[in-house]
């Protein structure tokens, strides 16, 4: 007999899966992408530094220890190629509310959809899972693709960071960007 | 010379170091200000023991070793010495050259009289002749419009609200985004900069 939650299943989308990170398996990919400088500039603030496999395999076994930690590979339908991670940091129980953030390491697959599938699959995870109130992130300027993609998964512009980051010898703003349950809610009936 | 022969010393208030051992009982003590505790930060309200309230202060600063993503100080009152509070200023990125700001006075008695803004201008001239920084920023709730003002007051515009971040009261609450850029400070204070 079915179960009355309905036949959803929250880790497929139309395009990729969500799938628990495997540090086995999963630690060379992501150490091969930290080998593209671009990546790792759009990704996030830190200085772009190449990574080894090993002390990306003792973190994601750090996290699974601790089994509380929402962070997901993403994987291609097609072929289950793993070719991005996104992760949920809640930021506080009490307010319900949450970080994310999601890398697609895999080149070949930018500006396809696949990233803003796997955005809609953490946000549905994020408000009928998890029972989140809000979700925010935030984006570097310069990104444009990323902040498209974030306003196609329903994601509003809330503030800009002026001029945060400098790269390249230029500063850059930082977008604030959030979603409310109501809104998802409504943009997903 | 140098303009300022006293960095770390404003009109009311001085920045001293804090010292995990002799300062954290009076920490402690702050904590019990369950106000206090609601302005500062989206943690549960928790009462902290001096024994937590020193090794959150290690691990901070740094315990032997300071630590140049973090640089905390107590505020103290120049008439006295009394400590008011604490004010932190955390650059977790130096290639980015932005400084993230939290400040508090632990005794409501002392709220509204001036010291919070002192101290943080004190800070603001730190952190732009001394650490070289290129912009601050801070966050600062929806129910606090006393902090938001002396905020602004202190240099920093309003750069967008994160909406209904924040539940407290059963009601739903911005948090607000502020920055200051270095030319926005030097504007206003050409003082701090002219050498004498």
């Amino acid at each position: 007999m079915r179960s009355q939650l309905g036949d959803l299943n929250l880790y497929r989308g139309e395009l990729v899966r969500l799938a628990a990170m495997d540090p086995e398996q999963d630690a060379d990919a992501f150490a091969r992408w930290s080998h593209d400088s671009e990546y790792r500039r759009l990704l996030d603030s830190d200085p772009a530094r190449p990574e080894r496999a090993a002390p990306i395999k003792a973190d994601m076994e750090k996290r699974a220890e601790r089994g509380d930690d929402n962070g997901f590979g993403v994987h291609t339908l097609a072929d289950d190629t793993l070719i991005g991670f996104v992760g949920l940091w809640i930021a506080s129980w009490t307010s319900a509310e949450a970080f994310v953030g999601i890398g697609l390491g895999d080149r070949a697959y930018w500006g396809r959809g696949y990233g803003t599938d796997a955005m809609r699959l953490a946000l549905r995870f994020a408000f009928n899972e998890l029972n989140l109130r809000r979700v925010s992130l935030e984006a570097f300027s310069y990104n444009t693709r990323a902040i498209r993609s974030y306003e196609k998964a329903g994601f509003r512009r809330e503030g800009t960071q002026r001029e945060w980051a400098r790269r390249d010898g230029r500063r850059w703003d930082v977008v604030s960007m959030g979603i409310l349950r109501e809104e998802w809610e409504r943009a997903s009936v | 010379m140098l303009a300022q022969s006293a960095l770390l010393v404003g009109e009311r208030v001085r920045l001293a170091a804090l010292d995990a051992e002799k300062d954290a009982a009076a920490i402690a003590a702050w904590s019990h200000n369950d106000e206090l505790l609601r302005l500062l930060d989206t943690d549960p309200a928790r009462m902290r023991t001096a024994a937590q309230t020193r090794q959150d202060t290690e691990e901070l600063q740094g315990k032997e070793q300071p630590k140049d993503s973090c640089y905390l100080f107590l505020i103290r009152a120049l008439a006295g010495d009394r400590p008011l509070g604490l004010i932190d200023l955390a650059i977790p990125e130096w290639p980015h050259r932005d400084g993230w700001i939290g400040i508090g006075l632990g005794d409501r008695a002392d709220w509204g009289q001036g010291y919070g803004t002192d101290a943080m201008r004190v800070l603001l001239r730190f952190a732009f002749t001394e650490l070289t920084l290129q912009r601050v920023s801070l966050t600062v709730f929806g129910y606090n419009p006393r902090a938001i003002r002396s905020y602004e007051k202190a240099g920093f515009v309003v750069e967008g609200a994160q909406r209904e971040r924040l539940r407290r009261e059963g009601r739903r609450w911005d948090m607000v985004l502020m920055g200051l850029l270095r030319e926005e400070w030097e504007r206003v204070n050409t003082d701090a900069l002219t050498t004498r």
